[in-house]
């Protein structure tokens, strides 16, 4: 199983789910180039500036681990980028698991995303309202420095932290991508995993994404909020266990 | 993970503070509703179940309107998105989160900027029992935190700039020629500015017509649709100097736009553009061209963000930054100009060399021609193509082409005379103008204009010609013809200085021209009045065999005045003269023309040879003939051989019987036009079997210089020829006496007595 963070944080968002699938599945978990421990210098805006340069790097890590029959089990954005990378390499992968997916986050016509471009322009506002406490000099403690554990303790809200030139290009790249065309090309079984009041993932978001994907399953949680992972990893895990063959 | 919580410190006791002591003591009820800060608590999935009056104060709403509403629904949506994003994570993760910007939306829909701080509180297994935050307005803070970020982005932008500028200054320090320039420039600017492509554009003004519309050069493009450019040339027309003027200028696609330029917004629509913009090269106010810059909506699939129309891409200064950019590269194009000026000048000044010493060459019109069109070819030009203006029209004596593999083309050209009164075609434009025709830019439109007929319109198709230069060969204030040089799509166009090499050639090739042509009428016209004053061919007369031999000069327009005259007179005497007037030139040949027929005339009376000399010479005023002559006059009886010879002035004539030869001596009296004198006559036999060799001194002067030698040598060839056929005795004196250069006219007459 290989397990995706969406936008925010990092592979730590798995923490609390992992442990059930452990005991009788391989798992890979990671970091988006940009995100968490991967290396920054390898970010370039050019490849990162659509989902697909993402979800070209969830193939190559396939393949340079030589997985097959992979569930991959994406959360926000990464669900969406796993729908590109099954399109890109559809034999690599068994499953797919998509928690509060949405193909587009921006209305159009009758078409509802939940988001404006004024409510957007907002979310970028609202992330450099946040940027301050990031520095040159913080960028090394953040990317890791176990050498240095007080530096570390001395931070907060040091576990969502990356370059915030990056976090708002991710940001961009999440928000006004629109990947609607590419969900009926997705042929492998898929769970749709949807969270109660979920501000980002609206319901109806989530039924989009499900009758467009041929044969999915939707399954609709209790938990609310956006992180169903984190806020109630029990019901996540067991929604994912019932899913999975066997 | 440790779960930090806020604790009463202690500090200094109650007593210590006096008059304070009951405010300090206060209600702690109280403190938690009209505590400096908002206090709320939730649970985990946000619903709010505790919350203190200044929170409901600040967002405008009572208490019981705010319990049990979610938190993240107080939140801007940009919040609401961080909320879940980061908030709930990181609270989940680490217990704890400080100093998080969050806008709170008021009852009146006002945002108000806070921080909010919060705690996650466990149960004994560690699951989220509340979250408890405190929240603090933080407008001012926020503003100026906004003001430090901007600050901070434009000090990078700054720097960024700076650096551009610091590698476009040292990239041109390294760039020698005009298209190193147009490389840094056009690379730079479109890194600099992430715009999807660039183009330099130089103009070229012609300094022969500087009021014409300058012509645009694309340099160097990089990633900008094909007809972009022509576009935003057909666009700007003949506005463009005032465009150059204007500073950096941006044209961005809107509705103002597409009405005003439909094609040049398609353009910009079909290849995803949003804006160009156009930034002046110049160095020295000496305007050079123009940068242009095309701007996109980032070439990504991403959703637009803003409308395009409203999408303001330039600062204040991106534009300075451009505008320096701009100079930069003027003052580097200078400098690579004026380097790549100097070898142009040399590379021309042996070019026009080489050209002048081929035209100095002694070779006729056409080859002259013809060797200097491939010249041309092999420096200058595709296809070289000289017409000359002639009795029959236009005659092309040379078509050359740079590429062997389509001479062929050049050839067929060669076969399409341009008629005279064509309007269309440069060339002919040239020569009836008497100025050099420019076309810089050829299309089918251009072509179908100019061309003959229909093979001529494919020929010049098949050239694939980009530009034409057409310059008159003028000499004398005439138009002699047309030198038209052209290029094809391989080569690229012509440069000023290319048209100016042009001009010298054909200046050049003018006067070469004007000489040969001149020479040329001069020739055919003495030629052909000599030909006309000679008599054709002597009469047959019973007794005697003749033979004649005229030889103009080799070189030049130098036809004398050498003549021979064999007449049957009245009776039975033949009259036999020949003659040389003074001079190499048309008048001689005119003057000698007279002389021959005041003769004839003179003959009627049947006058002996010596009276023949005084009457010309009496008459000679009267004729106004303007040269002077020598000539020697003889009468013949065929059947008794008597023979009676008079000399004006004249070589003596030579007797050759019986293998020998010897001079007559005829005594010469004075040159015809010198003043009248008693003219001596020799009388004598000449036998049957003897010949008579009557000659002008061409005939004795053409192997030596010293007469008495050519005498000398003219008794040897007769001597040695063994023959008194008149014929072969001509061919024979010719041969030994003359060579293949003769300096003179040579007259000959050979006559015996059968």
């Amino acid at each position: 199983m290989m397990f995706a963070h969406g936008f925010g944080c990092d592979q730590e968002m798995w923490r609390l789910v992992v442990p059930a699938f452990e005991t009788d599945h391989r798992i890979v978990l990671f970091d988006h180039v940009g995100a968490g421990n991967s290396d920054l210098g390898a970010y370039d805006h050019a490849t990162y500036n659509s989902l697909h340069g993402y979800a070209a790097d969830v193939v190559e890590i396939v393949r340079t681990l030589g997985l097959t029959d992979v569930v991959f089990v994406g959360h926000s954005v990464s669900a969406m980028i796993g729908v590109l990378a099954l399109q890109a390499a559809p034999e690599l992968f068994g499953g797919l698991v998509m928690i509060g997916p949405s193909p587009r986050y921006v209305d159009d016509g009758d078409y509802v995303g939940g988001f404006s471009r004024t409510d957007i322009v907002g979310l970028l506002d609202a992330l450099d309202a946040n940027h301050l406490g990031w520095s040159a000099q913080m960028a090394p403690v953040i990317m890791g420095t176990p050498d240095r554990p007080e530096l570390t303790a001395e931070l907060t809200n040091s576990f969502c932290r990356t370059d915030p030139d990056i976090t708002r290009h991710f940001a961009r790249v999440t928000f006004l991508s629109d990947n609607r065309a590419d969900l009926a090309g997705v042929r492998v079984p898929t769970l749709v995993l949807q969270c109660s009041e979920d501000v980002i993932a609206p319901e109806a978001v989530g039924r989009y994404v499900h009758e467009h994907i041929p044969g999915s399953v939707f399954t609709q949680l209790a938990a609310t909020g956006h992180c169903p992972h984190l806020s109630a990893p029990e019901e996540t895990a067991a929604a994912i266990r019932a899913f999975l063959p066997g | 993970m440790t779960v930090t919580r806020l604790q009463n410190s202690g500090g200094p006791g109650p007593d210590e503070y006096g008059p304070l002591d009951h405010l300090l003591e206060d209600d702690p009820a109280d403190l938690y509703e009209n505590a400096p800060m908002g206090y709320l608590s939730t649970l985990p999935d946000g619903r709010i179940v505790k919350v203190n009056r200044t929170f409901c104060d600040w967002i405008g709403r009572p208490a019981d309107e705010v319990l049990g509403v979610r938190f993240q629904e107080l939140l801007s949506m940009g919040g609401r998105v961080y909320y879940e994003t980061h908030l709930v994570p990181l609270l989940r993760m680490q217990g704890a989160v400080q100093e998080i910007a969050l806008d709170l939306v008021r009852a009146d829909g006002t945002p108000l900027a806070c921080l909010a701080n919060a705690v996650e509180i466990r149960d004994d297994d560690d699951a989220p029992l509340l979250m408890r935050a405190t929240v603090f307005e933080a407008t001012a803070r926020r503003r100026y935190e906004r003001g430090m970020l901007a600050a901070q982005r434009a000090a990078e932008e700054s720097e960024l700039r700076s650096l551009t500028l610091q590698m476009v200054v040292s990239d041109l320090a390294a760039a020698i020629s005009v298209e190193d320039v147009a490389s840094v420039i056009v690379e730079r600017s479109r890194e600099a500015l992430q715009a999807r492509g660039a183009a330099l554009v130089l103009v070229e003004t012609d300094p022969h017509d500087p009021e014409a519309a300058p012509a645009l050069q694309p340099v160097r493009s990089d990633g900008m649709p094909d007809n972009l450019l022509k576009e935003l040339r057909d666009a700007a027309g003949s506005q463009l100097a005032v465009e150059l003027a204007r500073g950096v200028r941006s044209i961005v696609l809107d509705d103002r736009l597409r009405s005003g330029q439909p094609a040049l917004s398609a353009a910009m629509a079909a290849a995803r553009l949003t804006e160009l913009v156009v930034v002046p090269v110049s160095a020295d106010g000496r305007r050079l061209g123009v940068l242009v810059l095309a701007l996109g909506d980032g070439g990504d699939d991403l959703i637009d963000l803003e409308p395009p129309d409203e999408a303001a891409r330039l600062t204040t200064a991106d534009i300075n930054l451009l505008w320096t950019i701009g100079r930069q590269a003027g003052q580097a194009l200078e400098r690579a100009r004026l380097h790549e000026e100097t070898a142009r000048q040399a590379e021309r000044a042996s070019f026009l060399l080489e050209a002048a010493r081929l035209l100095a060459e002694a070779a006729d019109v056409a080859e002259t021609v013809d060797r200097l069109a491939g010249l041309v070819v092999s420096r200058l030009a595709d296809v070289c193509v000289v017409d000359l203006d002639s009795d029959e029209g236009l005659v092309r004596p040379a078509v050359r082409h740079r590429d062997p593999r389509r001479a062929h083309l050049a050839e067929d050209l060669r076969a399409h005379h341009l008629p005279r009164r064509s309007t269309a075609h440069p060339s002919v434009r040239a020569l009836r103008g008497g100025s050099t025709e420019w076309i810089r830019t050829v299309d089918d439109e251009f072509l179908r204009e100019v061309a003959v007929d229909d093979a001529h319109l494919e020929v010049m198709r098949a050239l694939d010609l980009t530009a034409v230069v057409a310059v008159p060969l003028t000499a004398e204030g005439r138009q002699l013809g047309v030198l038209t040089i052209a290029a094809d799509a391989q080569r690229g166009p012509f440069t000023v200085a290319d048209v100016e090499v042009a001009q010298q050639l054909a200046l050049q090739l003018g006067l070469v021209v004007a000489r040969a042509q001149r020479f040329d009428l001069a020739v055919r016209t003495s030629h052909a009045l000599q030909a006309n004053l000679l008599p054709p061919s002597p009469p047959a007369l019973e007794g005697l065999t003749i033979a004649v031999r005229y030889l103009a000069a080799t070189y030049g327009v130098d036809v004398g005045g050498d003549f021979y005259d064999v007449v049957q007179l009245p009776g039975a005497e033949v009259g036999l003269a020949v003659g040389d007037v003074v001079g190499h030139d048309i008048t001689a040949a005119a003057t000698m023309g007279q002389l021959r027929s005041v003769y004839r005339a003179l003959l009627a009376d049947g006058p002996a040879p010596g009276a023949v000399i005084e009457r010309l010479q009496a008459g000679w005023p009267l004729l106004s003939l303007r040269r002077m002559a020598t000539a020697l006059f003889a009468s013949l009886d065929p059947v008794s051989g008597r023979l009676r010879i008079a000399s004006a002035g004249h070589p003596p004539p030579v007797l050759l019987r019986g293998g020998r030869a010897e001079f007559l001596p005829a005594r010469p009296s004075r040159m015809l036009g010198a003043p009248p004198s008693h003219a001596i006559e020799w009388n004598g036999v000449l036998p049957r079997g003897a010949s008579l060799i009557l000659f002008t001194d061409g005939l004795v002067e053409s192997r030596s210089a010293d007469i008495d030698e050519g005498f000398d040598l003219l008794l040897a060839a007769a001597t040695s020829a063994g023959t008194s056929d008149p014929d072969a005795l001509c061919d024979h004196l010719l041969s030994e006496l003359t060579g293949a250069h003769r300096a003179d006219d040579i007259a000959l007459l050979v006559l015996t007595r059968l």
